[in-house]
């Protein structure tokens, strides 16, 4: 599962060859070796090419809003991967898992959402986009029920895998 | 003369043979797993890749194309292949790149038409087959970055002459790209292994530097 949340990260390691991984765009900015737990309200969504962006404010233990931008792949891979990216509403409060960005501290990667009716959206990744492919399958990243691990997030936590 | 018939026939079928197996070519293509890289880098280009910065010098984040061995390294954006009688166009989702190269063997790569108008620096392309092989040969590509994600930081000479192999294999096809560059490498051979993506389609990719650049981060990060 976590494999596939962060597919992206890892696509550097699965499809660049031998030295491919240290130098990913993805991997290069975003620690895929970290979660980071986000709770705020969306204030912007932004489905494109060549990477999406989420915008989340956070409302901090000190009670200061900070304003965090998520990161995510690009519009025709989920689009191909039937990611509902859609139910990511203006407005909405949500929690966000992600990799953390190795040099600014309000950027991240996105793995999933936890929707205000604690329906997660997830990515299913390319690497499970392209091995259901292989078999002849399509792959369709529904959202899903959270674990009650998952129901309870809290805010910017940064969990060490 | 029975002999003479029988070679005759073998070729007219292992002709039709070969023909078919082209026509396998004909579709949308993703990358179905890793792209290795063989290269030995001459010390210029040792030195040129110690250089590289991907903040500063990827051209990508300005929209631009370094090369299509760039464009392929790209793991999600499929590329779609048609070949036509006196033609292949080979469309690439990643950066809108739509590729025509003739199929004219015999032309000198220096009178053919650069094989992607909007972006000359990708080259003067001309195609033949060898067997069931599509080869297309490139020349005319302008100095500069050659790779940002395969095996960042590599650059291209202007002497560079660069041999493509589109290998058919049903569903499978593998594209065997060489470089022949003496400015910076003794070898530089990338093998991509593709598999048809059925049903599929190349979408816009409508890249703008303002998105694709990490500067934004950086601004917004402040």
């Amino acid at each position: 599962m976590a494999k596939m949340l962060c597919a992206a990260g890892l696509i550097a390691l699965l499809c660049g060859g031998v030295s491919t991984a240290a130098h990913h765009s993805v991997s290069v900015n975003f620690d895929s070796s970290q979660v980071l737990t986000l709770t705020g309200r969306i204030t912007d969504v932004d489905i494109r090419n060549p990477h999406s962006q989420v915008t989340l404010k956070v409302t901090q233990r000190d009670g200061t809003v900070k304003e965090w931008f998520i990161e995510w792949s690009d519009r025709n891979a989920l689009v191909r991967r039937k990611v509902p990216f859609q139910l990511l509403r203006v407005g909405d409060m949500v929690t966000i898992t992600a990799s953390p960005s190795r040099r600014l501290d309000n950027l991240a990667y996105f793995r999933t959402a936890v929707l205000p009716d604690k329906s997660v959206l997830r990515d299913c990744g390319f690497e499970a986009f392209r091995q259901a492919i292989a078999k002849g399958q399509f792959v369709e990243c529904e959202p899903t029920r959270p674990s009650s691990e998952q129901s309870a997030p809290q805010s910017q936590q940064r969990e060490q895998r | 003369m029975r002999k003479m018939v029988v070679a005759l026939l073998v070729c007219v079928v292992s002709g039709a043979d070969a023909q078919d197996k082209r026509a396998q070519l004909d579709g949308v293509w993703i990358l179905s797993g890793s792209a290795t890289i063989e290269m030995t880098l001459t010390p210029a280009g040792e030195a040129a890749r110690a250089r590289y910065d991907y903040l500063r010098d990827d051209p990508a984040m300005q929209c631009i194309p370094a090369s299509f061995t760039r464009v392929m390294h790209t793991p999600s954006p499929p590329i779609e292949v048609r070949q036509q009688k006196n033609e292949v166009r080979i469309n690439y989702e990643f950066m809108d790149i739509h590729r025509r190269v003739p199929i004219a063997p015999g032309t000198p790569l220096a009178k053919a038409p650069v094989s992607v108008p909007n972006h000359p620096h990708l080259g003067r392309s001309v195609a033949r087959y060898e067997g069931d092989v599509l080869l297309i040969e490139t020349i005319g590509q302008r100095a500069g970055i050659l790779d940002t994600l395969g095996a960042p930081g590599l650059v291209q000479s202007n002497e560079m002459r660069t041999e493509e192999r589109f290998i058919p294999d049903g569903d499978r096809m593998r594209v065997v790209v060489t470089h022949h560059d003496p400015v910076y490498y003794e070898k530089l051979v990338v093998t991509y292994p593709y598999q048809r993506l059925p049903g599929g389609e190349i979408l816009p990719w409508d890249c703008t530097p303002e998105e694709a650049n990490y500067k934004r981060f950086r601004e917004k990060a402040k």
